[in-house]
C-alpha cells in the first residue's frame, strides 16, 4: 500500500469520517453497552445483563405506546400514500402555470416545520372556541375536545400528519410519474383502453418501485414519530402522552425515560428495542415485495 | 404526460378545494396574528386579516417583550452552521468518493450508506450521553457538530460530482493543479446546483429541528425557535392566542420565504432522494 499516494484522499475524507465516527459509529456502540447497565448519568454505571429489556417488555407504556404506535402507522401510512398518490394524478392533469400553483400549494405544508404543524392544529382542534369545533357548531354538532378524548386522539393526529406528509410523497410520486414512457400510453389507447384502465395497469404498475420508496420510507419515519404527539398533547419530560396515555408512542416513551425518569440505561435499550421493531417491519415489506414480485 | 380520468369541472373543483384546505391552516394563522387582540378566536372564522396595524404591533411586542429574538438568533446561527459545516465536510469526502479510487474506498462508503438505513432513535440518547461528557450541553458546538456528518448529503453531492468528466480532473492535473485545488476550482463550481439545493434541504431541516435542541438546550438561553414555539402553545403557558400564533408565525416566515424563492430547487431536491434512493 502507497500510503504517500493516497494521503491526500484520506485527508480529504478525513474530516468526514472522523464525525461520522464519533458522532454515529461510536455512540450505536456504547448505546450497545449502556442498554445492558443501569445508569442514572452520574454513578458509575452496573452491569444488569438483559434486566433493561425485560423491564420494557414488561412495562405497561410500552405496551400501550406499541399499540397506539402500530394502530397509527397502519392508518397514516396507507392513507397518506393513497391521497399522495390522488393529488398526483390530479395535478398531472393540470398543465403549466396552474400544475405549477397546485403542487405548490398542496406541497406548502411540507414546508413548515412538524413542530408548527402541531401548535397551529392544536389550535384548529380547540374545544369550543377552536376552528374546527366552531364549524362543526355551524351544522348544529356539539363541541368535541378532539385532543382529549381517548376516541379522537389518534385520528387527529393522523389529519396533522396527513396535512403534512401528503405533499412531500406527492412530489416524489410525480417524478416518477414523469418517468414513465409516452409510448405505453399511446400503445394502450390505440388498443382502446380508456384512461380508467391505463391508470390500473399502465400508471400504477410502472410506479411500483416509487411508491415501494415512499411507504418504506413513510413507515420509517412514522415508526419514530415524535414531534407531532409530543407537542399536540403539549408534553413535557414530566407527563407527556396525552389523556390516557392514548398518544403516547415509543419515542415519547424512551425520551421519558431518558429524561424524566433519568434511566439513560433503560432508555438505550428502548432505542435498540425500536430499531429491531423497525427493521423488522422493513424486512416483511421487502419480503412481501419479492413474493409479489413488484419490481 | 397527461391523461385526464376526471371530467374537466369535477377535476377543478376538486383542485381548488383540496388547495383551500392545504392552505387554510396556514393562512388562518396570518389572520388571527393580523387582527385586533382580545377578540376571541371564535367569534369570526377570521377569513381575512381585519387589523394590519394590530398585527405589527403583535410583532413589534413579541420581539422586545420576550426572549423569542434571542431564540429566532439561535435557531439562525445553529442553521448557518450546520449548512456551512455539512457543506464543507461533505463535498470534501464526495470528490474523494465519487472520482478517485484508494484503499478502503468501498469499504467506507459502504459503512457510511448503512448508516442512512439506522433510525435516529437507536442513536439519540448515547450522542446526547457523548455532547454531555464533552461538556457540550447548552453550548452551539453541542447543537451543531454532531448532524455534520450527513450520510444524505454525501451521496447527494456523490451524484453530482460522479458527472464530472475524468478527462477534466485530468487536464487541470496536468496543469499543475494540487489535488486540493482541483476539489476547490474544478468540482465546487461544477457542483454549484446540489451544493445550493443541500444548503435549502439542511435550512429547513435544521430550523424544523425540535428533537435533538429540546435535549440539549436546556437553559433558556440557549433555545431554539422551536422550543420558544412549543412552550407558547403548551396549555401552561400563560400568552394569549394572539401572541402564540404571532410566534407561530415568525417561525414559518423563514422556511415560507426559501420556499418561495427556491421552489423548484426544493422540490427537485425532494423528488431526487426519492427518485434515484
Amino acid at each position: 500500500m502507497n500510503l504517500r499516494r493516497h494521503l491526500p484522499h484520506y485527508l480529504m475524507i478525513a474530516p468526514f469520517m472522523i464525525l461520522f465516527a464519533a458522532f454515529f459509529l461510536y455512540p450505536i456502540l456504547s448505546g450497545l453497552y449502556y442498554s445492558f447497565h443501569a445508569w442514572n448519568g452520574v454513578k458509575t454505571p452496573e452491569f444488569i445483563g438483559l434486566a433493561n429489556y425485560q423491564k420494557i417488555a414488561t412495562s405497561r407504556d410500552f405496551a400501550t405506546a406499541m399499540r397506539n404506535l402500530l394502530t397509527y402507522v397502519a392508518i397514516t401510512v396507507p392513507l397518506g400514500i393513497l391521497v399522495a398518490l390522488g393529488l398526483a394524478l390530479l395535478v398531472d392533469n393540470f398543465t403549466g402555470r396552474w400544475a405549477n400553483f397546485f403542487r405548490n400549494a398542496y406541497f406548502l405544508p411540507v414546508v413548515l416545520p412538524a413542530f408548527l404543524a402541531a401548535t397551529i392544529w392544536r389550535w384548529i382542534y380547540a374545544p369550543n372556541f377552536g376552528l374546527l369545533n366552531m364549524m362543526l357548531g355551524w351544522f348544529g354538532i356539539p363541541s368535541v375536545n378532539f385532543l382529549n378524548d381517548t376516541g379522537t386522539m389518534l385520528y387527529a393526529l393522523v389529519a396533522v400528519d396527513v396535512w403534512v406528509s401528503a405533499g412531500f410523497n406527492m412530489v416524489i410520486i410525480l417524478a416518477g410519474l414523469k418517468n414513465i414512457p409516452v409510448e405505453l400510453y399511446e400503445a394502450a389507447r390505440l388498443d382502446g383502453a380508456s384512461k380508467r384502465q391505463q391508470i390500473v395497469h399502465i400508471t400504477i404498475p410502472m410506479l411500483g418501485p416509487v411508491l415501494f420508496f415512499v411507504v418504506t420510507y413513510g413507515l420509517i419515519s412514522a415508526m419514530q414519530v415524535f414531534d407531532k404527539p409530543w407537542l399536540l398533547t403539549g408534553s413535557s419530560f414530566t407527563t407527556y402522552g396525552g389523556r390516557r396515555n392514548a398518544l403516547l408512542f415509543p419515542v415519547m416513551d424512551m425520551m421519558g425515560r431518558a429524561f424524566g425518569g433519568v434511566r439513560f440505561g433503560e432508555a438505550a435499550a428502548y432505542g435498540f428495542i425500536l430499531t429491531l421493531s423497525i427493521v423488522a417491519l422493513t424486512a416483511a415489506l421487502f419480503a412481501l415485495r419479492q413474493w409479489r414480485g413488484w419490481r | 404526460m397527461s391523461i385526464p380520468p376526471f371530467p374537466t369541472i369535477l377535476k377543478w373543483v376538486l383542485a381548488l378545494s383540496i388547495a383551500v384546505i392545504a392552505l387554510f391552516p396556514i393562512w388562518w394563522m396570518i389572520n388571527v396574528v393580523f387582527a385586533l387582540p382580545g377578540e376571541p378566536v371564535s367569534l369570526n372564522p377570521r377569513l381575512w386579516p381585519t387589523s394590519i396595524p394590530a398585527g405589527i404591533d403583535k410583532i413589534r411586542l413579541i420581539l422586545t417583550e420576550t426572549d423569542y429574538l434571542r431564540a429566532y438568533g439561535v435557531s439562525l446561527l445553529y442553521a448557518l452552521l450546520t449548512i456551512a459545516g455539512v457543506l464543507i465536510v461533505g463535498s470534501l469526502a464526495a470528490f474523494e468518493f465519487a472520482l478517485f479510487d484508494f484503499p478502503c474506498r468501498k469499504l467506507l462508503f459502504g459503512v457510511v450508506m448503512l448508516s442512512l438505513m439506522v433510525p435516529t432513535a437507536v442513536t439519540i440518547i448515547p450522542t446526547y450521553l457523548l455532547t454531555s461528557n464533552l461538556g457540550w450541553l447548552n453550548t452551539m458546538q453541542g447543537l451543531v457538530v454532531p448532524g455534520l456528518a450527513s450520510a444524505f448529503g454525501l451521496f447527494m453531492l456523490m451524484q453530482f460530482m460522479r458527472a464530472i468528466p475524468a478527462d477534466m480532473i485530468e487536464a487541470a492535473r496536468l496543469d499543475g493543479a494540487s489535488h486540493f485545488q482541483i476539489y476547490w476550482h474544478v468540482a465546487l463550481p461544477l457542483c454549484r446546483n446540489a451544493l445550493i439545493t443541500l444548503a435549502i434541504l439542511t435550512f429547513m431541516q435544521t430550523w424544523g429541528n425540535y428533537m435533538w435542541p429540546l435535549i440539549v438546550s436546556s437553559r433558556p438561553e440557549m433555545y431554539t425557535v422551536g422550543q420558544v414555539v412549543g412552550l407558547f402553545n403548551s396549555p401552561l403557558s400563560h400568552q394569549t392566542v394572539d401572541m402564540v400564533m404571532t410566534a407561530n408565525l415568525l417561525a414559518a416566515i423563514p422556511p415560507l420565504l426559501f420556499f418561495l424563492i427556491f421552489q423548484r430547487k426544493i422540490v427537485e431536491g425532494i423528488a431526487m432522494s426519492g427518485t434515484k434512493g
